[in-house]
């Protein structure tokens, strides 16, 4: 990663003058923005004609797109004062962002094709505040001033993580150390984890309302769509063909869009951080400071666990846009991915309590009992009508219902919670099972939850609390002295003295 | 009132005068679900895919609401006064709300990182006030509703000095 951070603290002198992007960036913003402009551009030229005028008009447009960008590069300036960064914007307003360094959470390094291209990459600055108000983002400057401006940024909070024991924990050693790269076979997951699946429905849905918006300029008039369309709604056979043929290609495009964006995905360690790469077009490492990371989320869906294998993402305090940026790991095998989380965060070697049978009766309830009502709903309807439609929609219900007892079973079979003295973890969810793990010093809190069912069902839902993450990891349908005994296990000295046998 | 299990009651009612707030807003909802079902009901005379029946007697809708809404509306303000309750003790704010769902919730003062009171219209009104204690999760967090106002502007400035003595970092 190209010159490693110097030896000293300080690993580039402190500039003092303000920077400017690197002036490529002018060749890149011109080109982002033309699409933008081309729509009034094209419009100018069919309503005016191709006239010298109208010439005139389309290049006035992309001159001022040009200039837009030229001034909006040099009124741009960022510079490091003392422990702060501060960004100067004066484009027609002047605003100055000044973001002290300790408050900086994380950087965010991405290379889209374009700045690949031209040697550039983007470098966002998390700040942990909520909304993209308070993050900062230089959108260009070379790889080089790049890790400069993260060894810098990223410095002051840098310290050394508490390694497990047993581990060999470098003082002064090299300060990168590689965690897992991810071989690339393991991309043949992909299809399993259901990401990016709509993608071919996506794709004709775009390319349709391409046809539409564009077909005039290619050629064929907005009837000719039509026709097609309509001739395609004579030939149903077709259609069914087509649509048969969209959702074949669900695997394969998803598993083609799943392994573009995590092609290589290495996960390390460097100076207090976690930096996870990622990325075949877009390159992007996202660097998570290790002391901010309060646990992880192994998530795995049905096929998933089929096939034994997961997806892991960390829960961080104050991380925005933690679905993309959170992730640890991609589909991996679930032994390699409980290695590499026990290694990069921290184990939990405890066991899963199950929850009381109470708890599997009211999943079996819940996944049955809606389709069986639609179902009667349906039967009277089929009864007393005798419309073919309405036994098809009788018959299909049924089915529904009949799947619902093998997953309400299974979602009764996920639900747990455990502690193991350093780390909890609750675990629920079927189609999309999900176990939270998260360090006991992270729980701010504790909220038991009964619904009006629940209470005559006697168990209740426990929602620890974590101020990180989704904010909270809800132990499902506990029996009460579950629901009570747990957050006493695991904080005992804020419990205890609400417990009625604590009264003399 | 419920059982607990092993928990114990928070110490402290809310305010008796909470039991008018709740009273006021379930007299709102009420005027507001009736108003609503007898517009409706005019209107739905006119209609032509209502059943025969109804269109008869369309006061029936109106009727239905009042039935099913006003055992409800009628109970919620004294079921809460026995539900609500807070104490803090042992560093420890734990409070207990909720009509058909209920929740208990835990709040070491050491993990708060704001407290605010606030007054709606007719919690001014009755000298009631409403405290909400905020951690860095909305699981972890909690509202306190009809407070007395001296009780909440003291609680508030206890649990703030409090939290700042307590100050633990960790979130």
């Amino acid at each position: 990663m190209g010159p490693g951070p110097g030896p000293g603290p300080f690993p580039g002198p402190a500039v003092r003058v303000p920077q400017r992007l690197s002036p490529k960036v002018l060749l890149i913003d011109p080109v982002r923005m033309l699409p933008s402009l081309l729509l009034p551009l094209v419009g100018v030229l069919f309503v005016g004609g191709f006239s010298a005028r109208s010439y005139g008009y389309a290049a006035a447009g992309v001159i001022g797109a040009v200039v837009f960008a030229i001034i909006r590069w040099a009124t741009f300036t960022y510079e490091i004062v003392g422990d702060r960064l501060e960004t100067k914007r004066s484009l027609i307003s002047r605003s100055v962002r000044t973001i002290p360094l300790e408050r900086i959470r994380g950087v965010d390094v991405s290379t889209p094709p374009m700045h690949r291209l031209l040697g550039l990459t983007i470098l966002k600055i998390d700040t942990g505040a909520s909304g993209g108000e308070e993050e900062a983002k230089l959108a260009g400057v070379t790889p080089e001033e790049a890790e400069r401006l993260k060894a810098v940024l990223l410095r002051r909070t840098a310290e050394p993580v508490p390694h497990a024991p047993g581990e060999a924990a470098p003082a002064a050693g090299p300060r990168e150390r590689p965690i897992i790269a991810v071989p690339r076979r393991w991309l043949l997951y992909g299809p399993l984890s259901g990401a990016y699946l709509l993608t071919p429905f996506a794709f004709a849905g775009g390319l349709v309302g391409l046809a539409f918006q564009w077909g005039d300029e290619l050629g064929f008039s907005r009837d000719t769509a039509w026709n097609a369309g309509e001739w395609l709604w004579e030939h149903p056979y077709l259609l069914l063909a087509l649509a048969v043929l969209l959702v074949v290609a669900m695997p394969f495009a998803g598993g083609l869009m799943y392994a573009i964006f995590n092609w290589d995905f290495t996960l390390k360690r460097r100076d207090g951080y976690l930096v996870a790469e990622r990325g075949l077009i877009n390159r992007r490492s996202v660097s998570l400071e290790s002391q901010r990371v309060r646990g992880y989320e192994i998530v795995d869906g049905l096929a998933e666990r089929w096939a034994g294998v997961t997806r892991v993402w960390a829960i961080v305090t104050g991380l925005g846009d933690s679905e993309t940026r959170g992730q640890l790991l991609p589909d991996v095998p679930r032994d390699v991915a409980f290695q590499v989380t026990g290694d990069a965060i921290g184990p939990y070697r405890g066991e899963l309590r199950p929850h009381p049978p109470v708890a599997r009766r009211r999943r079996l309830f819940r996944a049955v009992f809606p389709w069986l009502l639609t179902a009667l709903l349906a039967a009277v309807a089929a009864a007393l009508t005798g419309a073919v439609l309405w036994w098809v929609l009788l018959v299909l219900l049924l089915a529904m219902a009949g799947i619902g007892v093998p997953l309400g079973l299974d979602r009764y079979a996920s639900l747990g919670h455990g502690y193991d003295g350093v780390r909890l973890s609750v675990r629920s969810g079927s189609l999309r099972r999900a176990q939270a793990v998260v360090e006991r010093r992270a729980v701010v809190g504790w909220r038991l939850r009964q619904t009006w069912f629940q209470r005559q069902a006697g168990v209740l839902t426990l929602i620890a609390g974590v101020g990180a993450g989704k904010g909270g990891y809800s132990a499902i349908d506990v029996s009460l002295p579950q629901a009570v005994g747990f957050p006493t296990e695991v904080t005992p000295e804020w419990l205890t003295p609400f417990l009625e046998h604590d009264k003399p | 009132m419920t059982s607990n299990g092993p928990l114990r009651d928070p110490a402290n009612r809310v305010s008796p005068k909470a039991v008018r707030l709740w009273l006021l807003e379930s007299l709102i909802a009420f005027v507001f679900f009736a108003g609503i079902s007898l517009l409706l009901s005019r209107w739905a005379g006119g209609w032509s895919w209502v059943p025969a029946w109804f269109a008869r007697d369309p006061w029936l809708l109106p009727a239905a609401v009042v039935v099913a809404t006003l055992p409800f509306l009628a109970a919620e303000p004294f079921v809460r006064y026995a539900v609500h309750r807070w104490e803090l003790s042992g560093d420890v704010v734990y409070a207990r709300s909720g009509f058909l769902t209920r929740e208990w919730v835990f709040v070491p003062v050491s993990r708060i990182q704001t407290v605010d009171k606030g007054q709606g219209w007719f919690e001014r009104m009755l000298g009631l006030a409403t405290l909400e204690i905020r951690t860095a999760s909305h699981a972890g967090s909690s509202t306190i509703k009809g407070l007395d106002y001296r009780v909440a502007a003291g609680l508030a400035e206890e649990l703030a000095h409090r939290a700042e003595q307590l100050r633990d970092d960790a979130t």
